[in-house]
């Protein structure tokens, strides 16, 4: 039972950690909370569905595609959803809401209901660990988020690109007046985080099968865990989702699975109770009066 | 001294009914030392912001080098050489005080270094925080920009400004919070930085400092230009008492 906790426990947090990564990657870099994410994270479900089953492209070429793709379109995104409304939040929120809503409707009125609509394993078959089987797929999810996490890292301390992200999330202005275009960064950081939930769709999605719903609740997993882990904290983000992907496992065996979703409505309540600034994350507030 | 380097030409900003900037205009020649004076809260901020792209102007033109600016973001301004540092400092304050330096060593404008080659930007970046007196051999390159003290980040400022290998360099107030010998430290520095031919506008409070090493001094008072003139002369202006020290005194 232990290595069963322990094993799924990982993938769960795993599966928590790649969903939100994007959504807070966008966060963290323009402060755009882009509540489109949970259904970018679908429609390139969707699209990687179409581009297999109707346009029979390889499959290979299909992920590539949906990449270039859901990075081009959370670049366009910006531009059309976000950038009017810039920096005010509210309007923000709103604007993204109604893509999000939009486009997950959109499949709904086109009839993605049914349960034909699933992608398929990177790799089928599974294989034991200490006794306990795990399919490829699971164990792919847990070492796509570990690459992630470390691909971040290595972008936004090595590359140009991810230290202006960086600049343009610690100060706005100052990077203006450096000559970095803060437009551009806050779209490609949108672009970004989209290309991160079309990664998180094509490995999470063929665990089970694409549904309209689960794009809101990817969109709640993104929040839960952006609030528990504080938003801009990398390591807050890996600590939130082993913490909820945990007690969702253990809640689901000893509790009842039914009250597996309640968790992260409990954590986001509790944690903006006890520390608002989440459990990592840092007191923006303060050090900025210096 | 190349005429015309930077010239603003009837520049004005209204915020709601308040006039922040009234029909100012003025010109600066290459490799001099522009000082803009002015009680608080007579627009010298305002006219920087307009300079740099961060304020579009309601009317007039900003020129640098002949090419009409005005009006163009805030960035594009920068890759056209003109750097600044912001009245209150703004670090990027989670990176270590060096690292605050890649992002304009990654610039365009950036592609060699003092003629040389460019070689490892670390120590570029670290080459410059001592020219502006940030201890070589010291942890004080290396520390979070969070943990230095205010005198240091207002040099950092500066020195992430010349990574910039900027043209016209403009400090808004950087001696405000800098202790006395902080202070007598910069002096020097901007004097060299002028001798090499860097054009320089300085907004400043320190008059005695500035008066010394100004070219040339204009005086703001309520979004209108005063005065203009050498430093000896704008201090014998008489609205220029009026402005500073009220009208009895005069």
């Amino acid at each position: 039972m232990l290595t069963g906790i322990i094993v799924y426990g990982l993938v769960n947090s795993s599966i928590l950690l790649l969903v939100a990564l994007g959504f807070c990657l966008t966060f963290g870099v323009s402060r755009i909370a882009n509540f489109a994410h949970g259904a970018i994270y679908i429609l390139f479900g969707y699209l990687m569905w179409i581009f297999l089953n109707w346009l029979k492209i390889p499959f290979l070429f299909a992920i590539l595609l949906t990449l270039v793709l859901s990075g081009i379109f959370g670049y366009v995104a910006y531009y059309v959803a976000v950038r009017r409304v810039r920096g005010i939040v509210l309007s923000e929120v709103v604007s993204t809401f109604a893509l999000g809503v939009g486009i997950l409707e959109f499949f709904r009125w086109m009839g993605f209901v049914t349960y034909e609509f699933s992608l398929p394993p990177i790799k089928k078959g599974s294989l034991y660990i200490l006794g306990f089987p795990i399919d490829y797929q699971r164990l792919i999810i847990i070492l796509a988020a570990i690459g992630l996490v470390a691909f971040l890292y290595f972008f936004t301390h090595y590359t140009k690109l991810g230290l202006s992200f960086r600049a343009i999330a610690q100060n706005e202005r100052t990077a203006i007046a450096l000559g970095i275009d803060a437009d551009r960064v806050a779209a490609l950081s949108v672009a970004f985080g989209s290309a991160f939930a079309s990664v998180a769709s094509i490995l999470v999605l063929p665990l089970g099968i694409i549904s309209i719903n689960s794009g809101y609740e990817a969109l709640l997993i993104a929040i839960a865990v952006g609030i528990v882990g504080g938003l801009e904290s990398i390591p807050g983000m890996i600590l939130a989702s082993l913490v909820l992907g945990f007690v969702q496992i253990v809640v689901g065996v000893y509790v009842s699975s039914a009250w597996v979703m309640v968790v992260y409505l409990l954590a986001i309540i509790v944690i903006l109770v006890v520390m608002p600034s989440g459990l990592l994350g840092k007191f923006k507030e303060l050090e900025e009066r210096v | 001294m190349r005429e015309n380097f930077l010239v603003v030409e009837n520049v004005s900003k209204s915020f709601g009914g308040v006039k922040a900037i009234s029909n100012v205009s003025f010109s600066l020649s290459g490799n001099s030392l522009l000082g803009i004076i002015g009680p608080n809260g007579a627009g010298k901020t305002t006219l920087i912001n307009i300079i740099t792209g961060f304020i579009k102007p309601d009317s007039g033109r900003v020129i640098f080098k002949g090419d009409d600016i005005t009006g163009l973001p805030g960035y594009k301004i920068a890759e056209k050489g003109i750097a600044r540092t912001f009245q209150i400092v703004r670090p990027f304050l989670h990176l270590p005080a060096y690292k605050n330096l890649i992002i304009p060593l990654y610039s365009k404008r950036v592609k060699s270094f003092r003629g040389g080659r460019f070689g490892d930007r670390d120590t570029v970046a670290i080459d410059l925080l001592e020219e502006v007196g940030f201890e070589r051999d010291s942890s004080v390159p290396y520390k979070s920009a969070s943990s230095l003290p205010h005198g240091y980040l207002k040099r950092l400022e500066l020195a992430r400004c010349l990574a910039l290998q900027p043209e016209l360099l403009i400090l808004d107030e950087l001696f405000s919070g800098m202790s006395m010998s902080e202070v007598a430290a910069t002096v020097p520095i901007i004097e060299k930085l002028k001798a090499e031919g860097l054009t320089l506008i300085m907004i400043e409070h320190r008059l005695r400092e500035l008066f010394r090493i100004a070219d040339k001094v204009i005086v703001l008072n309520f979004g209108e230009k005063i005065a203009e003139g050498k430093p000896s002369e704008v201090i014998e202006n008489e609205l220029v008492k009026v402005a500073y020290l009220g009208a009895e005194s005069a």
